[in-house]
């Protein structure tokens, strides 16, 4: 991302940390150009959350430096680092209402309690929850309850927003708006914002940018459509998007034969199903397998089939012919991911340059 | 009475219960609410006014309010300790608070009024240095109730404080809160309940108490004399109707204590559960 | 964890405040037992521990424990599976019912039993003609002594089995085993642990009551005095090194129960800890 010539805001370089033997951190190096929202996606123990943690100053780090708008904060406490850090569990004090929970840091800070007064009915109306202040944190919706750590974390005027898992508490359907309502929250405020997920969706369509993890490592930073088109790693091949992981891949057809290749990776939208005879312009590559499994998933169908012993999914809409479970289909496979160590190619179907000629 | 469940054995499990309750406790207890009925009201408020009964309310009282205080700083302390430190011996701190619970309280008792006559190791520095008697004294009172109800405070703060979300600190710490801050704000609103309910656990317990300060009380009528004492002296006289009236008013107190507990209790649950 | 990290001046001052109060209020009497008991050489305190009575009075003890350990076993299992495993009305006036005895001082304890069993009584006449014999005996010391420790090994109990739920229960009755067989190859893994702890402390307790058993003793030397009620008999007639002899009997078992807690306790949440 530092390549993009945008100043970072928040940059961690060469860190390590360790708790015990475990190594969370390895050699972590990230920057955050300012006012983006950015997403830690990694799967649970990839080390995403100590990331957050060390930024935010509840961790200190083995080694490296922290960096918030070219200042080195390692030694400066968490809490006067210009953060705002909205908890999984969200961790509103129950002994309190709505209203002294989101002027806890302006109290302590020991603001005059009538800028407090209009600070947190400001907040109250930007995050919807006016005339909530004298409730308690029990007696709040999970999304409420979300609302309220979010103008919590808001009210000293941070730089920048951290959020620690933001939506894994709440249920799906609350999740959905939650998400974009944080976005647009985010947006219009224009404060820097890092949060965590180990849901690619959640990252995806949230984030202007991502940070994979995995084993402690950064694996490669991003736009989701950067990460989605060419992933750095094998790692991030296999966790973006949905993959399958194939090993014979050579016995495919019209595929160029990559000598030093270990295994490819198929995802949905690289292959496409077809009924006999339906398609007439791959007819001749195409593969032919058997339809294995056909999953409903609301707007279209996932079709899965079996070709050489792997189980290949692939999307086909509502509208089409329906197939059924046990129909042989032609399969056309429009590219494919080859991986070797940690190099990755896009190759496509051969037959599609050839065909294209004659046509 | 009985919802439909699937599990069988609510019949023998119930019949037991019962069974088992009522002759050791209902029975028992309903033949007391039978004698007390049959008291004269006039009996019974000549009883419980005398000053000698009055004194006795009041020296029970006031120890073991004053011993439940000492209990409620002490406890917090000790649970604070065990629960956030890490230190050589702490394995065996956190043993011997129950050692009240498995000591007899007569075996507490003589050691306690041993040690502390004006001949025993402590009776005797605090003689000489300060001319202070502690056997025989409310002082001494007092200090058996100490032994007695420290373990109440201790074992209803600990399971609390190390429960208490992690999180929680980490917010209020992130908003730039200090130690104290974050002690007094987040901490205690969250042990308060327990802490409440561990005083009167051991003020209760420690009002009715007999065993351990008995012995310590030198029993001076106006002076040293507890409730538990006066009961028992006037069953020694074959005195029921008055020994009756004192334990009702006994139990009375005992049932405002822990009724008043159980009503904060219900009233904290009710805003941390969201019940309202 | 960092912010919890506090290796400031304050923890060790806590550290000490909490060791110097255990130690003056808990261990000091109890060395004070041991020293005063082997203070006349160990020859006198093997005389005074093998003292006939001694002897006779440590038997009665063992006897009412036994007693209150069996009887509040069966009870104690028996309201822990209806009240966790069923819904029913009255449930909650059923478990304060179950926890009122130690509420309740135990000089009322002994008390109730005087007015429920005693001449005075109704029940009296009906007894004495069966040639049963309860107050000043020792049928009364073990109803004593199960009342005071009545809800010992309920209490434990209730808190796992409600953690558990209802779920295996169901699981197995749906499989068509019956009342026994849930029982022991579904509950009791659960509860094993915690039974044995309320055991120990049931034990504990049961040992070591004064009050009530005294009220309803007929403190006649080997026959109705327990070992804390000979050690008040010893003391009273100044036999120092008698009574603390005595004592340090109880104090063996008191230590012997805190060893046994700590090992039971570690053990329950090892248990815990694999099933998480």
């Amino acid at each position: 991302m530092s390549d993009r010539n945008e100043e970072a805001y928040v940059e961690l370089k060469e860190i390590n940390k360790h708790f015990g033997n475990f190594h969370a951190s390895k050699d972590v190096n990230i920057a955050i150009p300012k006012g983006k929202l950015v997403a830690l996606l990694g799967p649970s123990g990839s080390g995403k959350t100590t990331i957050l943690r060390m930024i935010a100053g509840l961790e200190q780090p083995d080694s490296g430096d922290i960096i918030i708008a070219g200042n080195r904060v390692n030694n400066i406490p968490g809490s006067e680092r210009g953060i705002g850090f909205v908890f999984q569990s969200y961790a509103l004090f129950r002994y309190m209402t709505v209203y002294d929970n989101i002027a806890f840091g302006l109290r302590v800070k020991k603001v005059p309690e009538k800028e407090i007064r209009e600070r947190v009915s400001e907040l109250l109306k930007l995050i919807s929850c006016e005339g909530l202040e004298k409730r308690f944190p029990s007696q709040l919706s999970g999304g409420q309850r979300q609302r309220v750590a979010f103008a919590r974390a808001l009210a000293p005027n941070p730089q920048i927003l951290l959020l620690d898992e933001p939506f894994a508490a709440i249920d799906a359907k609350v999740r959905l708006e939650l998400r974009t309502w944080l976005k647009e929250m985010i947006t219009k405020l224009q404060i820097t914002s890092i949060f965590v997920t180990h849901d690619q969706d959640e990252a995806i369509e949230v984030a202007d940018e991502i940070i994979v993890t995995n084993q402690g490592k950064v694996e490669q930073c991003g736009t989701p459509q950067e990460l989605y088109s060419s992933p750095a790693s094998s790692f991030v091949a296999k966790f973006i998007g949905n993959s399958t992981v194939i090993k014979n891949f050579d016995r495919f057809k019209y595929f160029e034969k990559a000598e030093e290749a270990e295994e490819a990776i198929l995802r949905p939208e690289f292959v496409a199903v077809f009924k006999k005879g339906e398609s007439v312009q791959y007819t001749s590559s195409a593969e032919k397998a058997v339809v294995e499994d056909i999953i409903f998933r609301g707007s279209n169908l996932e079709v899965r089939v079996k070709l050489y012993d792997n189980l290949i999914s692939s999307l086909r809409s509502i509208n089409e012919p329906i197939v059924e479970i046990g129909e042989t289909v032609d399969v056309f496979i429009y590219r494919m991911f080859l991986l070797n160590k940690d190099r990755i190619c896009l190759v496509h179907n051969q037959s599609l340059k050839q065909e294209s000629v004659v046509i | 009475m009985k919802r439909k469940s699937i599990i069988p054995g609510f019949g023998i499990s119930f019949g037991l219960t019962i069974t088992i309750l009522s002759l050791v406790v209902l029975i028992p207890l309903c033949s007391l609410v039978v004698y007390a009925a049959k008291l004269s009201p006039s009996e019974f408020l000549y009883t419980v006014t005398r000053p000698r009964v009055l004194s006795g309310y009041y020296v029970s009282i006031s120890t073991a309010f004053v011993a439940s205080i000492v209990n409620a700083v002490m406890g917090l302390i000790l649970a604070w300790v065990l629960v956030r430190y890490e230190f050589p011996g702490k394995r065996f701190l956190d043993g011997i608070i129950e050692l009240p619970f498995a000591l007899p309280t007569a075996v507490a008792g003589i050691s306690l009024t041993h040690m502390t006559t004006t001949n025993g190791w402590i009776g005797k520095i605090f003689y000489d240095a300060f001319g202070i008697r502690i056997a025989y004294t409310r002082l001494g009172i007092t200090i058996a109730l100490i032994f007695i109800g420290i373990p109440f405070v201790v074992r209803s703060v600990q399971p609390v404080l190390e429960k208490i979300d992690i999180q929680c600190e980490e917010a209020a710490f992130m908003l730039g809160a200090d130690r104290k801050t974050c002690f007094r704000k987040v901490i205690f609103p969250e042990i308060l309940p327990a802490l409440i309910s561990g005083f009167t656990l051991a003020f209760a317990r420690c009002i009715g108490e007999y065993g351990s300060v008995v012995f310590i009380a030198g029993n001076t009528p106006y002076e040293t004399e507890i409730a538990p004492l006066l009961i028992m002296a006037q069953l020694q006289e074959f005195d029921y109707s008055a020994a009756t009236s004192i334990a009702l008013v006994m139990l009375l107190i005992a049932f405002v204590i822990l009724s008043i507990n159980a009503l904060l209790q219900s009233s904290v649950a009710k805003r941390v559960n969201g019940k309202s | 964890m960092e912010i919890r990290k506090n290796n400031g001046p304050l923890k060790w001052i806590l550290i000490v405040i909490s060791f110097l109060f255990l130690t003056i209020f808990l261990l000091l009497p109890l060395i004070y037992i041991l020293s005063t008991a082997f203070r006349q050489g160990i020859g006198a305190y093997l005389v005074s521990i093998s003292d006939e009575y001694t002897i006779k009075a440590a038997m009665l003890t063992i006897k009412a424990t036994l007693w209150a350990v069996a009887v509040n076993t069966i009870l104690g299992i028996s309201a822990a599976w209806c009240l966790t495993k069923f819904a029913f009305r009255g449930k909650k006036i059923l478990s304060t019912f179950i926890d009122l005895p130690v509420t309740v001082s135990p000089i009322i304890a002994g008390l109730i039993y005087v007015l429920t069993f005693g001449r005075q009584s109704d029940l009296y006449p009906i007894l004495d003609d069966m040639g049963i014999q309860i107050i000043f005996a020792v049928p009364g010391i073990v109803l004593a002594t199960i009342f005071v420790t009545f809800p010992f090994i309920s209490r434990e109990l209730i808190p796992v089995l409600t953690a558990q739920g209802t779920d295996e229960e169901e699981a197995a009755a749906l499989m068509g085993a019956g009342t026994f067989t849930i029982f022991r190859k579904v509950t009791f893994p659960h509860i094993k642990w915690a039974l044995l702890y309320g055991i120990v402390l049931c034990t504990a307790r049961a040992m070591g009551e004064f009050g009530a058993v005294s009220v309803l003793s007929g403190h006649l030397r080997g026959k109705t005095n327990t070992l804390p009620l000979y050690i008040e008999l010893l003391y009273q007639g100044y036999d120092f090194t008698g009574a603390f002899a005595a004592s340090s009997i109880l104090v063996l078992m008191a230590i012997i129960i805190l060893i046994l807690r700590l090992v039971l306790e570690k053990k329950g949440k090892k248990e815990l800890d694999i099933k998480k």
